[in-house]
């Protein structure tokens, strides 16, 4: 499953929003990726999300497979929301 | 040059400043994603002057378009970021130059960015710099000193796998 984002964070997915999601998300059994462009991250690795450099206005997805998919999606759309990152889109 | 790397593997890695000043307790940064270790473990310093160098032999894997942070993968495959200054990605790249890019393959005490810390000191919220691994799970992280460093010569923290 997926969902596609567009961020209004200012700065964009620096450090602390990348943190937020990895946090999110960590302990979760599923393959969860961030896609930019034809870039693909592991959302669970900090570093990686950070090195997508996703600047402010971007267009995200996130793609989740495995038993805890739909609760990673669901994860990851509350953070976007709470911390004002982004916004769903079509 | 391949048993070395899996040799290395077991050994404690030796992690030095990233810049020179007072040492400070990750728990005392004052920014939650730091205090709270949601980054990851770490030690952060309040700088004084000279570059930002690099912590351990490694490749960059990330460096902020903005200069403010970078993250560098050690040969045992921790990596570490380098934060410099909190809030600073807001500086928009002001007061940072970036010596490196990605990828590049660089060694223990090498210089990464140049900071005007002056300029920090009066734009940033903080000019202290932490340093986390922010892929700790199934190593120990442990800081192991405390006052003063000197960038690319103190010891200040090791990671061992387990």
């Amino acid at each position: 499953m997926q969902k596609t984002f567009k961020i209004t964070a200012p700065e964009g997915l620096h450090a602390r929003p990348a943190t937020q999601l990895v946090s999110a998300v960590n302990s979760l059994d599923a393959d969860i990726q961030l896609i930019h462009g034809s870039k693909s991250a592991n959302l669970k690795s900090i570093m990686g999300v950070m090195a997508q450099a996703v600047p402010h206005g971007a267009t995200v997805t996130i793609t989740a497979e495995g038993v805890e998919a739909e609760k990673a999606i669901e994860k990851v759309t509350e953070v976007f929301v709470s911390q004002s990152l982004g916004e769903e889109t079509e | 040059m391949l048993s070395n790397l899996f040799k290395k593997k077991d050994k404690e890695e030796k992690v030095l400043a990233p810049v020179s000043g007072q040492l400070m307790p990750i728990d005392q940064v004052p920014d939650p994603v730091f205090s709270g270790k949601m980054m990851g473990e770490g030690i952060a310093v309040m700088p004084d002057s000279g570059s930002v160098v690099s912590p351990v032999d490694g490749t960059v894997v990330m460096v902020a378009d903005t200069g403010h942070a970078i993250g560098i993968r050690s040969a045992q495959g921790t990596e570490f970021l380098i934060h410099i200054g909190l809030e600073t990605v807001a500086l928009k790249g002001e007061g940072f130059n970036v010596l490196v890019r990605q990828d590049d393959k660089v060694t223990a005490g090498q210089p990464l960015i140049e900071a005007d810390w002056t300029y920090l000191g009066e734009n940033a919220n903080s000019t202290v710099t932490p340093i986390v691994v922010t892929n700790g799970e199934g190593k120990t992280v442990r800081p192991v000193a405390e006052g003063t460093c000197t960038a690319g010569e103190t010891v200040i923290m090791t990671v061992t796998a387990g």
